[in-house]
This record gives C-alpha cells, sequence and structure tokens, in this order.
C-alpha cells in the first residue's frame, strides 16, 4: 500500500514538473515564414544559415512543414537569427535574410531557401550576393539592397541573438515547439516524420 | 556491513540515475524522439511510442529500485536496460554517425568516454543481479545483549 502509494506520488510529481510553462517572447506576424501567430502549434527556430545542421532542418523538415501544416493555419514557423561568431559568414547571409523579411514572407522565404540550397557553394568563396541576385527579381534584389543599409537590419539581428541568448539557445538548430501554453526546447532538427508525427499529436 | 554498504550504494546510484535520465526524457520528449532518430537505427514508426513509454520504464526502474521490491529482478531488468543501451550507442558510434547520447543531457555527443561511462554504469546493476536480496539478509543479525 505505501508503495503504491509513493509510486503514484513520485509519477504525478514528476509528470507536472515535466511540463514547461511558454514563455512568450513579443513576436510580430511579419517574423513569421509561415501560419498565423495563432495556430494551435508554434516553433520558433533559431537558425544560423552557414550551419548545415540548419540547412538539412530547413530543406528537409521546416520546408514540408510550410506546405503541409502553415498553408492550412495549423503551425506557425518563426526564424530568429542566430549567426554564430565561428561562422564568418553568417551575420552576412543574415542580413540578407533580414532585409528580404522587410520585403515580405514571398521573398523571405525565396532568400532563405536560396541561402540555405546553395549554403556550399557561397561559404566557399563567400558569393551571397551573387545567390541572392539569381534568385530575386531585378526589382526585389533593387530594393533588398537598398533595405541591406539601413542600421536596423544589424539593431534586429542583435535583438534576436540577445533573445536567443536569454533562451538559453547555444548552438543551432534550436528550435521552441509551443502548443497549449507548455514549450518545448529542442536542440538540434529533427526528421519531418518524427515532428509531423508530433504535430498531429497535438493538434488531434 | 560493507556488502550492506555497497548494495545500498549501488541501489541509490543506479535509483538515481535512472529517475534524473527519466525524467530529463519526459520533460522533453520530442527532443528524446530527435536522438532516438539520429542513431538511424530504428523504423520511423516506433521513434514516438518508443520516446513516449522509454521514459516511464527508467522512472519505474528508479522507484522499485529505491523501494526495494524484488530487487533482483529489478537488477536484472536495468541490466539488460543498461546492455541495450549501450548496444545501440555502440553501434552508432561505430558506424560513424554522430549523434547525441541523450543519456544525461541532449547535448552529450557519443564518444569513447560516454561508452566508458554507460560501462561503468552497469557495473553497480550487474552488482545487485547478482547478489540481490541477499547481500542485505545473508548477513547474520547481531547477538543479543541482556
Amino acid at each position: 500500500m505505501r508503495i503504491s502509494y509513493l509510486v503514484s506520488v513520485l509519477c504525478v510529481g514528476l509528470a507536472v514538473f515535466a511540463a514547461v510553462p511558454a514563455q512568450t517572447p513579443q513576436l510580430t506576424p511579419e517574423q513569421a515564414v509561415g501560419g498565423k501567430l495563432d495556430a494551435p502549434v508554434r516553433i520558433e527556430v533559431f537558425s544560423d544559415f552557414q550551419c548545415p545542421a540548419c540547412r538539412g532542418f530547413f530543406l528537409d523538415s521546416i520546408q514540408k512543414v510550410l506546405e503541409n501544416y502553415c498553408s492550412q493555419d495549423k503551425v506557425c514557423v518563426i526564424y530568429h537569427e542566430f549567426p554564430l561568431k565561428n561562422h564568418n559568414l553568417a551575420r552576412l547571409a543574415a542580413r540578407y535574410s533580414k532585409a528580404a523579411q522587410r520585403l515580405g514572407r514571398k521573398q523571405w522565404l525565396t532568400v532563405m531557401g536560396a541561402l540555405y540550397t546553395n549554403q556550399a557553394e557561397w561559404t566557399w568563396d563567400g558569393s551571397v550576393d551573387a545567390v541572392i541576385s539569381r534568385t530575386l527579381s531585378p526589382q526585389d534584389f533593387a530594393e533588398l539592397k537598398k533595405r541591406l543599409e539601413d542600421p536596423s537590419i544589424d539593431t534586429a539581428i542583435d535583438q534576436e541573438v540577445a533573445l536567443g541568448e536569454k533562451r538559453q539557445v547555444t548552438s543551432t538548430p534550436t528550435f521552441f515547439l509551443i502548443s497549449g501554453g507548455k514549450e518545448e526546447r529542442v536542440v538540434g532538427g529533427v526528421p519531418y516524420v518524427v515532428l509531423k508525427g508530433y504535430i498531429d499529436r497535438l493538434i488531434g | 556491513m560493507f556488502r550492506r554498504i555497497l548494495h545500498w550504494l549501488c541501489r541509490l546510484i543506479l535509483a538515481g540515475i535512472f529517475l534524473y535520465t527519466g525524467y530529463i526524457k519526459l520533460r522533453s520528449p520530442l527532443q528524446f524522439a530527435a536522438v532516438l532518430a539520429g542513431y538511424q537505427l530504428f523504423p520511423d514508426a516506433l521513434i514516438l511510442p518508443m520516446a513516449d513509454y522509454f521514459p516511464w520504464i527508467e522512472i519505474a526502474l528508479g522507484v522499485l529500485l529505491l523501494v526495494g521490491w524484488k530487487i533482483r529482478y529489478v537488477a536484472v531488468a536495468a541490466c539488460a536496460l543498461l546492455a541495450s543501451f549501450l548496444a545501440v550507442l555502440s553501434i552508432t558510434y561505430f558506424r560513424g554517425i554522430e549523434a547525441n547520447c541523450g543519456c544525461f543531457s541532449f547535448e552529450d555527443r557519443i564518444s569513447l568516454l560516454t561508452l566508458g561511462r554507460d560501462t561503468l554504469i552497469l557495473l553497480p546493476a550487474l552488482f545487485l543481479a547478482l547478489t540481490g536480496a541477499r547481500a542485505v539478509k545473508s548477513e547474520p543479525a547481531p547477538a543479543k545483549t541482556t
């Protein structure tokens, strides 16, 4: 009797203690790469364009989440720039991404896709500008170049890095999955099949 | 007396390890699922169910080791669990896959060090499985003095 009581108290205690309440940072719809902010599941990714694991996570998992869940507003995906100091071109790529974000969601996604798809190319020769120029329309590219001169781009990146540090992000990709007021921190990428199974369970 | 202390020490150490590792996995089921997927060993369909049930097995073992119920059987189960975990980690390591260990944290890469550490954890479980409750019960009761 005493043993079963102890076991049940421990199990309930652990389950209650294991649930981590979500820390909701100030988010704007412009930060969402897909879906609406009030979607039942929100994924906040801290990512570095020069990191191979971030590339894999974006191209293999996040793009499919955008296609299959964000388009139906079941999931909201937010991307935060987190250029690591040991990646010499990550900050430059993050500046292009941030400038593209200000042009609109479509342009932002195009630039993100181009940066991750051609990661090997621009990390080899530093040709970030050339990679972006061939993926955007001439008008969008000219507008993006203009936005790159805005000093608030750097401020915005610094704020996202500070947010990541505040949330104990030390490596990339690190993402937070928020649903039902609970938040789960995940370090590293997750294969789409696993992420899909988990999201399906959360949204019923 | 020494054997009795060692027996209790092994139980407490193992129970502490199982409760802690079970708790961190329970706290981050998706992270644990990602670690399991990272081993590239299990079918995709099994990853989420494994991530759900495995932490509860560890917690159950930790609680049973603490309360001392059927200690020998529990220790054998702990040995089996630790040995299978060690086998999975070794296979992943020797296949050259860079994956997280998922033992005490989720930022711990599999290395010879983590394999050595997990082998060490197996020792107290083996001791308990081999000696069981005998270590506590077999000692003669102290003579009564009047």
